[in-house]
């Protein structure tokens, strides 16, 4: 947040955390603040019904899933490793579970194995990243492109015509229950990011994270292990984009063969207008990652109701992906020079 | 730090204000609900001119009617379409028209549209519960290859050196029938082109992304010059002639497209020999007169929902290169098709050889 | 990121003033790499060490190799990423076919076009530069509101059938595509130039510290604007190459390019964290990269699985030069 003078301006001075004042003044404030422009806009823009249950659970169900892979992938991003696999293995985790119920498993054991793969890639990419020192975009686009091909092929083996149908009761029922008129998996996202928000803040893996992403050399010398911090960072990463893949089977009923295409773009989008860093550790706060997403969601929401051509829709989220990162910038935070 | 925290506060209190005036204000809006309202969910793939056609030819039928329109995107993405279902579903639409370009999502969205009541209209892929409309694309692919069979027997006597697939497996189904179909339709025509001569590439649907795959296939097989080229769509087709031109192969390849979206205008490849119509832009027009008009009328059709038996038929339209060049490209039948009497369709204006 | 930034202040400042080859430790793995991928697929076919096998992979490299010097010159000098290349590779092929088909001369569609690409990076460059805001960002929303917009405008394009300039497109010089010579020349050219001319040495030294380049006296906001609108320049060119070469493109169509072009850029030496890296490299690291799709043709896999070995390949590839850079070069 602040700029040292001490030559190495891309590390933050550890700053005591008071953490009432950080919410309001820090990267949380502004996008919090972009969240309340965009909640009155779609009010007056939309009216009442903007914020009814009804429409607060279509977006809800269609930001959840995003929301919780962003949750575990923004710990990778602290750490200062950005993993662009995270889409790839949600897409490729959920053509595993969906060929798995295909041949008759059930589901307990079919989630575990599918987990349990995309924790094995994710100790792949550590593999690569932290063992062999490879540069992480580099490391995690391979990955992504080679658990696409994956994707693909088991799609293609299993399903028909290119859908793998792997419809589950149970895990539809899950992912389309409503608890208080919402959707029980918006709220499980926003749970997550309640528990990464207080681990990142309050607890000294936390710390470490930020320290590891924020300056690793002087983390190490503290004694701090930069190669276990980041292992479990690019585990939790995999593992979370497995459960959403695992969530997008049961909300879906059925896997296609661009399951998580491009959908590490929309996560680093949205963790970077909530305030944090794909190319610098120890910035940003889980908080601010999902006040990212509720903002997109909403404006999204918003150009959806309101009759504009779909085709301005893009245009229109571009600028105000813009418009915050600027806001957030005005209200103090880095500036780029 | 406080003026930080105070001014948050203010902010609340003024949003929250607003909300309150606002709110008041938009109480009635729900009230005047009487017309009839369309919900179309056009299927955002950015690869091809007609996806946004369909919509625009959609809300100028629909504005013609005096309904009310709704019109989304599904992002050729599963996820986006079950969202535009739960908006479609909220606003209160009497009917929805799709292209669902990701159907894996279909049997979900059949699921939530069947417990709100709304009829469905879907293009080109069958669901059960949807009315079905479009074409056969079986038959289309059939009659694409027979024709290309009969100018592949008159040149080089039914012996290829190579006869090449464009795939486009994203396209699911739709490609086992369309290339499959160009496949059988060939063999029809030339039923002793030996195994090891059919090759595929992956295509996706696209003359420039499926470039490099189609160059790399052409490398593989240096010594073959009389090439056979079926696929997806003319666009597939053209990344394998496109290839063929770069390695300096193009004197003996001759490609059959379909959806005749390069066969039109005066840039057409000349290596193109001819492509199947489908007008997929004025689909709208079948969809209308067969069953979003009767349904409106509060007459809806029986339900019909397989290519086989479908709600409406649209004819596939197969032409040579030369016959093409008298029909119009999409922009100019769009306009055409909206200033022509009502439940003309597209096949009926342009189709040179109906 | 921030280690190597570190590490590479110190050699930022003299970036070479006689000849040397930065980088050469990863040129050697990525040549050693490229050597044995075109030995094991000789080995498994003959016919893979032909012209058309040539003709194939340098058609592929021509766009991305374009792309990577713009994309490696924006890494090199901190600006991390240019998420924007697809729509300014598509805006500008766009400009081309259109200009092309109105029956303007080449002569002029060139630069022309060229100027579209250089006011892409410019409005880059001042989004970044008076936002303040990090370019990764900056590029990412403006290529997400350059494609909708070109979407607006329009759905197909081609060069115009007949021209001259699509002939050039398809032909051949000395054996090898027309289109990849112009690659060629810019590598040579902006590889040599970069560490020799003023303005590319204050390019490497903001990449490689700005307060300490800043200090020097040398202009970060002059800086940033040269290097951006250079990428859009690069852009421009690849257009160029595109619309003459390619058949009928959509605004989509170049998509396809950005990951192999930052994975190129990568592998050829370019550190994210800036300072770093080796333009000349770039026609190693998209030779190799090139040659994989194809050698992987030979070897009979479909599509699908050809993606798996190309994601294998990539991560081999990074994993090895990350080790020798970590426990050999010290």
């Amino acid at each position: 947040m602040t700029e040292t003078l001490t030559g190495r301006p891309d590390t933050p001075l550890p700053i005591a955390h008071h953490p009432v004042r950080d919410v309001l003044t820090g990267p949380v404030g502004s996008i919090g603040i972009t969240l309340i422009i965009v909640l009155v806009a779609g009010l007056a823009l939309i009216g009442p019904r903007f914020l009814s249950a009804s429409n607060v659970t279509i977006a809800g169900q269609f930001v959840a899933i995003p929301m919780l892979i962003g949750g575990f992938a923004s710990f990778a991003l602290l750490a200062g490793v950005v993993d662009l696999s995270i889409g790839s293995i949600a897409g490729v985790a959920a053509a595993i579970l969906g060929a798995l119920l295909v041949n008759g498993w059930d589901i307990a054991s079919a989630i575990t194995l599918t987990l349990a793969a995309c924790l094995l890639f994710g100790a792949i990419n550590a593999t690569a990243i932290v063992g062999f020192n490879a540069d992480p975009i580099a490391a995690t686009l391979g990955m992504l492109t080679g658990l696409r091909g994956a994707t693909y092929v088991i799609v293609e083996a299993y399903g028909q015509s290119g859908s793998l149908f792997a419809f589950h009761d149970g895990l539809f029922a899950l992912t389309n229950l409503m608890v208080w008129s919402l959707p029980l998996i918006f709220l499980v996202a926003l749970g997550v990011t309640a528990v990464a928000a207080v681990i990142v803040g309050k607890t000294r893996l936390g710390r470490h994270t930020r320290a590891v992403g924020g300056d690793a050399l002087a983390a190490s010398r503290a004694g701090i292990s930069v190669a276990r911090v980041r292992t479990g960072a690019l585990l939790l990463s995999a593992l979370g984009a497995g459960l959403g893949g695992v969530l997008y089977v049961g909300q879906l009923g059925a896997v296609s063969r661009n399951l998580g295409f491009g959908l590490e773009f929309q996560v680093y989008a949205a963790l970077m207008i909530g305030g944090f860093s794909i190319l610098r550790g120890g910035v940003g706060s889980p908080a601010g990652g999902a006040l990212g997403f509720l903002v997109i969601a909403g404006a999204a929401n918003i150009l959806d109701l309101s009759g504009i051509s779909p085709y301005y829709v893009n245009i229109i989220v571009g600028m105000l992906l813009l418009a915050a990162v600027l806001l957030d910038r005005l209200r103090g935070g880095d500036a780029y020079e | 730090m406080e003026g930080q925290s105070r001014s948050s506060i203010r902010s609340l209190a003024a949003a929250a204000a607003a909300t309150t005036i606002l709110g008041a204000g938009y109480a009635t809006d729900a009230a005047a609900q009487d017309k009839f309202k369309l919900g179309m969910a056009v299927g955002g793939n950015p690869c091809c001119e007609w996806m946004k056609a369909q919509g625009d030819v959609a809300r100028a039928l629909a504005e013609q009617r005096g309904w009310d329109y709704i019109e989304l995107s599904n992002n050729d993405d599963a996820a986006t379409a079950l969202k535009n279902a739960g908006i479609f579903i909220q606003e209160g639409v009497d009917a929805v028209i799709q292209f669902n370009g990701q159907p894996s999502s279909n049997p979900a969205l059949a699921q939530r549209f069947g417990a709100a009541g709304i009829p469905v209209v879907t293009y080109d892929i069958a669901q059960p519960g949807f009315y079905f409309v479009g074409i056969d694309n079986l038959a289309a692919g059939l009659a694409g290859g027979e024709a290309l069979g009969k100018i592949i027997k008159e040149k080089w006597n039914c012996q290829p050196d190579l006869v090449i697939s464009a795939e486009g497996a994203a396209a699911g189904i739709v490609n086992e029938w369309r290339t499959g179909g160009m496949r059988d339709g060939l063999k029809k025509v030339c039923p002793d082109i030996p195994a090891e001569k059919w090759v595929s590439f992956e295509s996706q649907g696209q003359a420039t992304v499926g470039l490099p795959a189609a160059r790399d296939l052409l490398a593989a097989h240096p010594d073959a010059k009389r090439m056979a080229v079926v696929g997806l769509n003319d666009g597939g087709v053209l990344a394998a002639i496109n290839a063929a031109e770069q390695l300096g192969r193009a004197d003996e390849i001759i490609g059959w497209g379909q959806d005749g979206a390069f066969i039109t205008g005066d840039n057409v490849n000349p290596h193109l020999a001819g492509s199947v119509f489908y007008f997929l832009e004025g689909y709208a027009v079948y969809a209308f007169r067969d069953v979003i008009d009767p349904i409106a009328a509060g007459n809806p059709p029986p339900m019909k929902d397989t290519a086989g038996d479908p709600a409406s038929r649209v004819e596939p339209c197969p032409v040579s290169a030369e016959e093409a060049a008298k029909v119009p490209d999409m922009p100019e039948r769009v306009k055409l098709l909206l200033a022509a009497p009502p439940g003309t369709t597209e096949y009926q204006l342009f189709c040179p050889n109906k | 990121m921030a280690d190597h930034a570190i590490g590479h202040a110190a050699s930022a400042g003299r970036p070479g003033m006689r000849f040397r080859l930065d980088g050469w430790g990863t040129a050697a793995v990525v040549a050693l790499a490229w050597v044995a991928l075109v030995a094991v697929s000789a080995i498994h076919r003959a016919d893979f060490v032909s012209h058309q096998t040539v003709l194939a992979i340098t058609f592929t490299m021509s766009i991305v190799g374009v792309l990577a010097v713009g994309q490696a010159l924006v890494g090199i000098s901190g600006g991390f990423l240019d998420l924007s290349q697809p729509t300014s590779l598509i805006l500008t092929a766009l400009v081309a076919s259109r200009l092309l088909a109105l029956g303007l001369d080449p002569i002029l569609v060139i630069p022309i076009t060229l100027a579209v690409g250089a006011a892409w990076g410019l409005l880059n460059a001042l989004i970044i530069v008076y936002g303040k805001l990090n370019p990764v960002i900056v590029t990412l929303a403006t290529n997400f509101i350059g494609l909708a917009a070109l979407f607006l405008i329009f759905q197909i394009a081609e060069a115009p059938i007949g021209s001259a300039f699509r002939a050039f497109g398809r032909g051949s010089f000395l054996g090898l595509p027309n289109i990849w010579w112009p690659m060629v020349a810019l590598i040579l050219i902006v590889g040599f130039l970069l560490p020799r001319t003023r303005y590319g040495r204050h390019a490497i030294a903001v990449g490689g510290n700005r307060f300490a380049a800043q200090a020097r006296g040398i202009s970060l906001r002059k800086t940033r604007f040269a290097i951006f609108v250079a990428s859009g320049i690069c852009a421009a060119m690849a257009g160029l190459l595109f619309a003459a070469s390619s058949g009928p493109f959509t605004p989509a169509s170049g998509t396809v390019y950005l990951l192999p072009v930052i994975a190129a850029s990568i592998l050829a030496g370019v550190s994210l964290g800036g300072g770093r890296g080796n333009i000349w490299l770039i026609m190693l690291s998209v030779g190799f990269l090139s040659t994989v799709p194809t050698a992987l043709v030979f070897f009979g896999l479909t599509s699908d699985w050809q993606a798996i070995f190309q994601g294998v390949i990539l991560m081999v590839a990074v994993a090895i030069d990350g080790y020798r850079e970590k426990w050999v070069a010290r």
